[in-house]
């Protein structure tokens, strides 16, 4: 008898059950032997067996052999979730000579041993799903995976340091990568920085020839102030739309000499400078910061004379000798096709206005910590200097820990990093000013290589650890050393009392979120997300870079808040990842897609809007409804629709249905 | 009972104090502490302190001196070395504990009438004062400047010991005391 060939379909089915007991994760919760004996009498089922582990080595041999020894045609195996092993038993049928998908697999552990305390109860639900499995498996036909061409080139959404890192390890192994990034320049949040935790290195420095790298390399296309608008397709063969908002200047011949900026009619910066956090002033026409890659002005249409009054003399244009600028610019629409999309979109600081207690934007010495990294850094709006609004020096600080973070009233996870970017700003704000300073935490959290030791650092530094929330930033003076400053209350927990600090500036570690924009990025993508909204990996443990949908990667912040060394592994991994579907060069189709019976095909046209992934089409001439099955997710949904039941679904065929429905509902 | 204010102001910490801490021997690590409390649960003489050895590690790097140099625990130390040898951070929590209570005769906060106190103070007058420590003397300073019943009480116990030549009436010196002197104010950085 010749197993792999449609004829086979029709032979008289030859079943071989198989029962796991996953150690005791099965065994312990149901009555293996008892569900073995119920099948063994089933119709049609030649060999019944139990078996410790299935998916080992021997498992999966008595699997073939019995194939081989019993000419089963029909395998079913109940143990754990499909999602973890329907490829192995599936690829042990093919071992066998068998097609891979005369075989169904139940789900016994996940759906019942770990869900139920009821040992009879539990046996009685097993035997019911895997009699439903054994009579539907009967159906089953040959199918074969189909197998397409992989586009090569990838495209990566984000530009920080994840996005750079990934694009950068795709370009080196010779993938033409297109890189989008939404701001002006590349860089991302590492661009802010003066300083990184636990070295100390100058974040410029380890930054900025990574951006120059991506710049020049020859594989990279760099599309910066763009954003994704469009995508359609599938792993492989991804449509995508991209929009360039113009910048007024042409980044082809712009060198970045700063004459426009200049020569502005505005002598003097007058607009709040968007990358200092508003602690800086711009002109319309600016350099985001002295680093920006591409190192090319821009022109804010918002805030220019020309786009405001039409009045302006343009002295800008006048002054670029290399006829840069153009205030005809467009939007420019790009269409790419890739293979694989990374997305590292990163994440948002917790928006501490949120925060009624603290007082930001209340009392002007409240800032957040991305304003003091800006206060910090040398190329800042105060040139390195830590001065309060007013000019002073503060002589005292008072930061304070989880500001939107472990809070059931805002967010509840840890955001993983400020506990040590606060360490590190106490150490550069006693660096700078001698200030005395105050960390109130929590829990100190200092988990990574030489974390702790920074916080040895820090300890003898002299910096007043007090564990306790702060509960109010307020400026109310009880008593003459309170006078003119912002007191902070906190219980000492450690001391055992209540303290209040008064202080000339707080600094508000807030926590890292994802991105407002989230939601709508993920549904561009097609894409999940978490519950808190970081878009969700495949597997938390196992795939924590890879996503539900195939040829779509996830790298830094956008999955989850993480400091620069786990950004930059995690970006490494899923350029590994896309690297490893790229060079297979196909991508092999689950076979489970959807298809139109011509003959009864009325040519309603009902299933072709309703197609979620554009896969159904119209035939103009024949007048009928046709799905590309590379494109078809076989999710059904105009299988449901089609009002003359013409389009059915492999592996989802009604006898395949409507008999594992009797299976679950005529068990004894 | 009466209700005051408990919450610490800033103006009742005193740096100096938490300066003086780091400079003494065996404060200079003082700042590494991570008040784990390894130290306090190693210290079979904490059930009975006001503050842990813990607190008073964190209270006197803070410079809350007051509360430091009023407290039982420095006195109820025992200086058996148990937290200093549990400390994850090696600080010299003994050392620190000898310096407070120096400290804490040197300024007189330390708890009156408490038995510890007033004899290592004794203790220490007697060996500036003659080079030597008379037990006879020692005991009934204690007692006298702590509780003189217990001394009534005491006193047949006293009279044995002299009798069976244990305790002298006499005091005891050294020959020069003027050397001792000298040596004790060496020590003392004098
Ligand atoms: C105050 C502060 C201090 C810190 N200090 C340190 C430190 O000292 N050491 C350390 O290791 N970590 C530090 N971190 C953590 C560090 O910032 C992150 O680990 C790192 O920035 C994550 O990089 P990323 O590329 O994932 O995200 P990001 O830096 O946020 O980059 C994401 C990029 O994607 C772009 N983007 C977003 N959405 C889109 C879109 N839809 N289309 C196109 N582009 C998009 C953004 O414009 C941005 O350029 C600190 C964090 C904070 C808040
Ligand atoms: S058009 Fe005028 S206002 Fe606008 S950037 Fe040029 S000089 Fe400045
Ligand atoms: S890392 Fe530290 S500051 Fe940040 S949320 Fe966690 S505990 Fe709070
Ligand atoms: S054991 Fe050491 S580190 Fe721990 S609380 Fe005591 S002194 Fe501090
Ligand atoms: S040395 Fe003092 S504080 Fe330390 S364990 Fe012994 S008695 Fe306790």
């Amino acid at each position: 008898m010749n197993l792999n060939d449609k004829i086979s379909d029709k032979a008289p089915a030859r079943i071989g059950f198989y029962i796991c007991h996953c150690g005791t994760n099965i065994a312990g919760a149901l009555d293996v032997p008892a569900v073995r004996d119920y099948v063994a009498k089933m119709p049609g089922v030649i060999v019944a067996r139990d078996y410790k582990y299935m998916c080992s080595d021997p498992g999966q041999e008595l699997l073939g052999k019995d194939i081989t020894e019993h000419k089963l045609n029909r395998i079913v195996v109940a143990s754990c979730s499909p999602l973890l092993h329907e490829n192995t038993f599936r690829k042990a049928l093919e071992k066998a000579g068998l097609n891979p998908f005369y075989f169904q697999m139940v789900n016994i552990r996940e759906h019942v041993a770990w869900v139920h305390t009821d040992k009879p109860g539990a046996t009685r639900k097993a035997k019911d799903l895997c009699s439903a499995a054994v009579r539907r498996v009967k159906f089953h036909k040959f199918l074969e995976k189909k197998k397409v061409p992989y586009h090569p080139d990838v495209l990566v959404v984000g530009a920080g340091i994840a996005g750079i890192q990934a694009a950068l390890t795709m370009a080196n192994a010779g993938k033409k990568v297109y890189l989008v990034e939404r701001e002006p320049s590349i860089g991302g949040h590492m661009a802010m920085f003066d300083k990184t935790f636990p070295t100390l290195d100058c974040a410029a420095c380890i930054l900025t020839p990574k951006m120059s790298a991506v710049k020049s390399h020859p594989n990279i296309t760099l599309w910066t102030y763009s954003e994704v608008a469009k995508t359609e397709g599938s792993a492989g063969n991804f449509k995508v739309t991209v929009k360039r908002k113009p910048r007024y200047v042409k980044e082809e011949l712009c060198v970045g000499c700063n004459d426009c900026i200049d020569n502005c009619v505005f002598k003097e910066p007058k607009f709040a400078d968007e990358f200092n956090m508003g602690l800086g002033k711009r002109k319309p026409v600016y350099m985001p910061f002295p680093q920006a890659t591409p190192h090319v002005a821009l022109i804010d249409a918002e805030t220019c004379l020309h786009f405001k009054t039409g009045k302006c003399k343009q002295s800008c244009a006048e002054a670029c000798d290399r006829k840069a600028i153009d205030f005809n610019q467009k939007e420019e629409i790009k269409e790419i096709q890739v293979g694989t999309l990374l997305l590292a979109t990163g994440f948002e600081v917790f928006d501490a206005a949120k925060d009624p207690y603290y007082g930001y934007g209340v009392h002007p010495g409240v800032y957040t910590s991305l304003e003091i990294e800006r206060l910090v850094n040398a190329s800042g709006p105060t040139n390195g200097e830590i001065v309060l609004r007013d000019g002073r020096k503060p002589k005292s600080v008072g930061i304070i820990h989880c500001v939107g973070s472990r809070d059931a009233k805002t967010n509840k996870w840890c955001s993983r990093v400020c506990c040590m970017y606060s360490l590190k700003l106490a150490h550069l704000i006693k660096e700078h000013t001698g200030a005395e300073v105050y960390n109130f935490y929590i829990d100190m959290r200092t988990p990574g290589k030489m974390y702790e030791e920074f916080y040895d650092r820090l300890l003898e530094e002299g910096v007043h650890f007090v564990r306790g929330r702060v509960s109010e930033v307020s400026d109310f003076a009880m008593s003459p050393e309170e006078e003119g400053k912002l007191i902070l209350r906190a219980e000492d927990t450690l001391a055992g009392f209540v303290r209040r600090v008064p202080v000339d500036m707080v600094v508000l570690s807030t926590g890292l979120t994802p991105k407002k924009d989230s939601q709508t990025v993920a549904r561009l993508f097609n894409i999940g997300r978490s519950p808190e909204g970081f878009f969700q990996e495949r597997h938390p443990k196992l795939a924590p870079v890879n996503t539900f949908t195939d040829g779509i990667f996830i790298a830094g912040c956008c999955q989850g808040p993480k400091d620069i060394p786990d950004t930059v592994a995690q970006a490494g991994a899923a350029a590994a990842e896309a690297l490893a579907l790229i060079d297979k060069a196909y991508i092999e189709l689950e076979p489970d897609t959807a298809f139109v019976v011509e003959d009864t095909c009325s040519g309603c046209k009902s299933c072709v809007p309703l197609c979620p992934y554009t896969a159904v089409s119209f035939d103009e001439v024949k007048k009928k409804a046709v799905i590309n099955e590379t494109l078809c997710k076989g999710c059904g949904t105009c299988v449901a629709a089609c009002p003359s039941g013409s389009i059915k679904q492999n592996l989802f065929e009604d006898e395949q249905i409507f008999s594992e429905i009797e299976g679950v509902l005529t068990n004894d | 009972m009466r209700i005051e204010e408990k919450v610490k102001r800033e103006s009742r910490r005193d740096p100096e104090f938490a300066r003086w801490v780091r400079s003494v021997a065996g404060g200079e690590d003082i700042r590494r502490c991570i008040q784990c409390g390894a130290c306090s649960s190693a210290c079979q003489l904490s059930s009975y302190m006001d503050y842990t050895p813990r607190r008073i590690i964190n209270l006197a790097r803070e410079g809350f001196k007051k509360e430091v140099l009023g407290s039982f625990t420095i006195w109820l130390c025992a200086s058996c070395y148990a937290c200093r040898a549990q400390c994850p951070k090696e600080i010299k929590i003994t050392d620190i504990m000898y310096a407070l209570k120096r400290r804490a005769i040197r300024e007189g906060t330390y708890p009156a009438r408490f038995p510890t106190a007033v004899m290592a103070k004794e203790f220490a007058n007697m060996i500036f004062s003659r080079g030597r420590v008379t037990e006879n003397y020692l005991v009934t300073m204690l007692f006298l400047k702590t509780n003189w019943f217990k001394f009534l009480g005491m006193s047949r116990l006293g009279l044995g010991l002299l009798r069976a030549g244990r305790m002298s009436f006499f005091p005891d010196s050294v020959k020069n005391r003027s050397e001792i002197k000298t040596i004790l104010n060496a020590v003392d950085g004098k």
